[in-house]
């Protein structure tokens, strides 16, 4: 249904004052695929996406979809494109219901302007009708129909999310990125989620998912691209990458050990966090500790302090 | 209730001027376009979140603009029509470098342009220089003139009717969706492509825009403009009212100019009582800007109209509940 677009990043480098947060990442996202990027805390995973996603621009490589240099062009551009994001953190807009926030996803593909608002042209009248439909139908498919005509920053933290999600789906997009979607999620919400990123995969979205819960990564995704310290340090299936020493040393911080994949995979969700700390001490990995500080600026404290929490409660008995 | 609102407003913009006195009608006109002008600066202020302190420049250019055309000849009506229009492509010639200045430096921005404006004007001998742009005709469409004040109050009714349609409009579109949106996430809206920078563009320009208009009508009304008339307090003055009547509210700019004129009117009369000196009208002028916005700002810092808004329904919650 959905014509998913084939992105493909070659070479691309972004450095914070001096300290690259990703460097020479090549990869390829064929059309209709779900991608998953994984890679420890500020392993560049965010910077990928806002590379991508248009926040940020590259400092060497290219960015292209379906074949066309994006790189150069701005968010709202791209957007036009069929990029849109689902951030990290809930950026809802406030003073606004949540009908209305997801209409403003409808920005991308509509282009009534000022003039046509301030006299009330016929185009005004015929896009507001459809926008006001296709935002409906967004709400709904993300499960919060009920909640159209309440402010959005009302809406507790789950319904946050799954308003961002239904406003990214309302820009009808053929690449969809999403950052740490289930982050902060309980568990019904998660399952939720999994299902509507499963629609739209088989409906031939093409999605970038970025997520600090492995399992949750393994289970939905084509493909496994691990970063560390700003570098693809593995790509396969999931089960390639999870049998990969260079993976479970960059989740462990150490020379890998003899475990079942299982295991690694687990163990990598539950340490992700503590490496973080550990490298932070850890002379050899100054260039990680700062790139990773480096990323988490554009980070919000929200989101962090949730994987931590997940992270934790994944590392009990 | 917003429909019973408009209503309100405007059997009382139609219904006042007839039953005004001649001396207060000079201040319904005044007041009227001050609110014109005031709409604009809310919607900058409010929904693109710049502050201009020069809106007074946009003013005198669509009063400069109208006024010199009718001079030199060119039917009123396309002056008053090219006023706006000329207001605007100065505001997107100033805008494009200026609205990458953020907050503070975008109102100092503003606020040196307007200088720098009025010390051209000054030294314009074509319009008029410091003496002013005299000779202005009266406004007149197809031979019907406008004479009285009457005339001119409901012309600025007009100007003020359109300034708040188009307005309201806007907000409620697709373009006053996206600017809400870029209010509170600039990067979500960018990535929901949502032109922001662009955005901010057009309100600026709209804005200005709406100063232009009633700026227009400002020349033909005093048929006589000089840069003295444009002063800086002036553009002080649309910022306190749209602060006062609460930024982001269609009716605010309404209420802040007209709580702001009448209360000037005010002090006026009081600073030239007999035995005051004669810098007491200015000084209480000033005064009293300062004094409001601060008192704003502590107490009312969404502005009145929010505020009132929350006292009604807050007494209609509590009828409510005793039923």
């Amino acid at each position: 249904m959905t014509n998913g677009a084939e992105l493909t990043v070659t070479g691309v480098d972004r450095a914070f004052g001096g300290v690259y947060a990703v460097r020479d990442v090549t990869l390829s996202v064929a059309p209709g695929e779900l991608r998953a990027v994984i890679g420890p805390n500020g392993a560049g995973k965010s910077t990928l996406f806002a590379l991508i996603g248009g926040q940020l621009a590259p400092q060497a490589g290219e960015v292209r979809l379906d074949g066309a240099r994006i790189d150069r062009l701005s968010a709202h551009r791209r957007a036009r494109l069929g990029i849109s994001v689902v951030f990290q953190a809930a950026r809802i807009f406030h003073g606004m219901t949540a009908l209305e926030n997801v209409m403003v996803g409808a920005h991308a593909t509509n282009g009534a302007g000022f003039l046509a608002g301030a006299l009330r042209l016929p185009v005004h009248h015929r896009e507001e009708r459809l926008i006001r439909e296709r935002a409906l139908e967004c709400l709904a498919r993300a499960g919060i129909a009920d909640w159209a005509d309440r402010p959005a920053e009302e809406l507790p933290l789950g319904q946050q999310r799954a308003l961002q999600l239904a406003r990214a789906l309302c820009a009808q997009p053929r690449l969809l990125l999403l950052d740490e979607p289930a982050s902060g999620l309980r568990a019904g919400e998660r399952e939720r989620l999994a299902t509507l990123i499963g629609e739209l995969r088989a409906e031939g979205l093409t999605m970038l998912l970025v997520e600090h819960d492995v399992a949750f990564v393994m289970r939905l995704a084509d493909r496994v691209t691990v970063l560390d310290l700003g570098g693809v340090i593995a790509e396969g299936t999931a089960a390639e990458v999870r049998a990969d020493p260079r993976v479970i040393a960059a989740y462990l911080g150490a020379a890998p050990e003899e475990t079942g994949p299982e295991a690694a995979a687990a163990a990598a969700t539950a340490t992700a966090t503590a490496t973080e700390t550990q490298t932070a001490t850890g002379g050899e990995r100054d260039a990680g500790t700062a790139a990773r500080a480096a990323e988490d600026q554009g980070q919000q404290n929200a989101g962090v302090r949730e994987d931590s929490a997940s992270a934790r409660k994944g590392a009990e008995p | 209730m917003k429909r019973l609102g408009f209503g309100v407003l405007a059997l009382l913009l139609v219904a006042l001027p007839p039953l005004l006195p001649e001396r207060h009608l000079a201040t319904f006109v005044l007041l009227t376009l001050a609110a014109a002008v005031t709409v604009g600066v809310s919607l900058l202020m409010g929904y693109a979140g710049q502050v201009s302190l020069g809106q007074a420049s946009f003013y005198a250019i669509g009063a400069y603009t109208a006024g010199l055309l009718a001079v030199h000849g060119t039917p009123p009506l396309l002056g008053l029509l090219a006023a706006p229009v000329i207001a605007a492509v100065a505001a997107v010639l100033l805008g494009a470098p200026l609205l990458r200045l953020r907050g503070h430096h975008l109102a100092f921005a503003t606020l040196a342009v307007q200088l720098i404006l009025l010390s051209l004007l000054a030294q314009a001998d074509w319009a008029g220089g410091a003496i002013g742009l005299q000779g202005i005709p009266r406004f007149s469409v197809g031979g019907f003139e406008l004479r009285n004040d009457l005339g001119y109050a409901y012309l600025s009714c007009g100007v003020l009717a359109i300034a708040l349609l188009v307005a309201r409009n806007v907000v409620a579109s697709r373009a006053g969706r996206g600017l809400r949106a870029a209010a509170t996430s600039e990067v979500a809206a960018a990535a929901s492509g949502v032109a922001v920078g662009g955005y901010r563009l057009a309100v600026f320009a709209l804005s200005a825009a709406f100063a232009g208009l009633a700026g227009g009508v400002y020349a033909f009304y005093l048929g006589y403009l000089a840069p003295g008339s444009f002063p800086v307090l002036l553009s002080i003055e649309y910022v306190v009212m749209a602060v006062v009547g609460g930024l982001g509210t269609i009716a605010g700019p309404v209420v802040g100019a007209t709580v702001i004129v009448l209360l000037v009117q005010v002090l006026n009369t009081l600073g030239t009582q007999p035995g005051m000196p004669d810098y007491a009208p200015t000084v209480l002028n000033y005064a009293v800007y300062a004094l409001l916005l601060v008192v704003c700002v502590l107490f009312l810092p969404k502005g009145l109209v929010p505020a009132l808004d929350r006292v009604r329904r807050g007494s209609l919650d509590k009828a409510r509940s005793i039923r």
